[in-house]
């Protein structure tokens, strides 16, 4: 299923699609406010871990990216992983803006949070 | 990458034999995420509804005059005596403004609520009007939090 609202008139523009990974049924949603970005993408039916990743704007000419776990598990560096990729890739594209991600994965192996990044970059609003 | 976009051909057949070929199967109907947007007017001031449903899971942003992301809170019932805790995840002024509609979501809906707002501080009357009305499509949505059954000796 696929549901783009970035045509209606509602101030947020969102995406709402599933797919399958490693047979696991995947729903991923992603919002664009006026600051900031929002993806989630779930198998279990929550939310489950939510991150907050930003580009910190320093001296040097290559920016750098703080990830942060706002809510959930702490001890998975592939989920952080997920948002550092993302964040840069937001970055490239040119815009500023947080990501808070937020990932309820039945599992966290690399091919999973592989797809989900390329998921989420297919459908990007950046 | 394959999104979910199916086709399929059906031979020809009777209705009923095509109910009763479902019904064998036993599929059971898989409730997914749905999104839902709408938007009020409270005292010539916009106000915009996200609502993501997910099966065990609500994900609300209240937006007033702006799309701003706003503060983030996260609230849900503890399992030994159903009192309603919230956390402030994201920002959250002094006030913390949008706590306490997360945490009265979760006493209507008894279904765990992660809620980003961007309603002004100061503005009470905005406030319990995005919640009235949040809470009143809430309910339209199918969210009502089962009463607890009496047990009469």
């Amino acid at each position: 299923m696929d549901d783009d609202a970035s045509s209606s008139s509602f101030p947020v523009r969102h995406k709402n699609f599933s797919l399958h990974i490693k047979e696991n049924k995947t729903d991923i949603v992603i919002c664009s406010y006026d600051d900031h970005f929002l993806v989630i993408a779930t198998q279990i039916g929550t939310m489950g871990t939510i991150m907050h990743a930003r580009k910190e704007e320093g001296m040097l000419n290559s920016p750098t990216f703080n990830v942060s776990v706002i809510f959930g598990k702490r001890d998975e560096p592939m989920l952080q992983a997920c948002a550092r990729q993302l964040i840069e890739h937001i970055s490239n594209a040119g815009s500023s803006k947080p990501l808070t991600i937020s990932l309820g994965l039945k599992d966290h192996s690399m091919e999973t949070l592989k797809g989900i990044v390329s998921a989420v970059i297919e459908n990007r609003f950046w | 990458m394959d999104f979910v976009r199916h086709t399929s051909t059906v031979e020809s057949s009777s209705a009923d034999d095509i109910v009763q070929d479902v019904q064998k199967l036993g599929i059971i109907k898989e409730v997914g995420t749905k999104i839902t947007c709408f938007s009020d007017i409270f005292n010539d001031i916009p106000i915009h509804f996200q609502i993501i449903s997910f099966p065990k899971q609500i994900y609300v942003w209240i937006g007033c005059h702006t799309a701003r992301f706003g503060s983030l809170y996260a609230a849900a019932s503890t399992r030994r005596n159903n009192i309603v805790s919230v956390t402030s995840l994201l920002g959250g002024s002094s006030d913390n403004t949008g706590s306490g509609i997360a945490r009265r979501v979760v006493l209507k809906t008894g279904v765990p609520v992660t809620l980003s707002c961007n309603i002004p501080k100061d503005s009470p009357m905005l406030e319990a009007h995005a919640e009235k009305k949040l809470i009143q499509k809430l309910i339209s949505l199918g969210y009502t939090k089962p009463k607890p059954q009496v047990v009469t000796c």
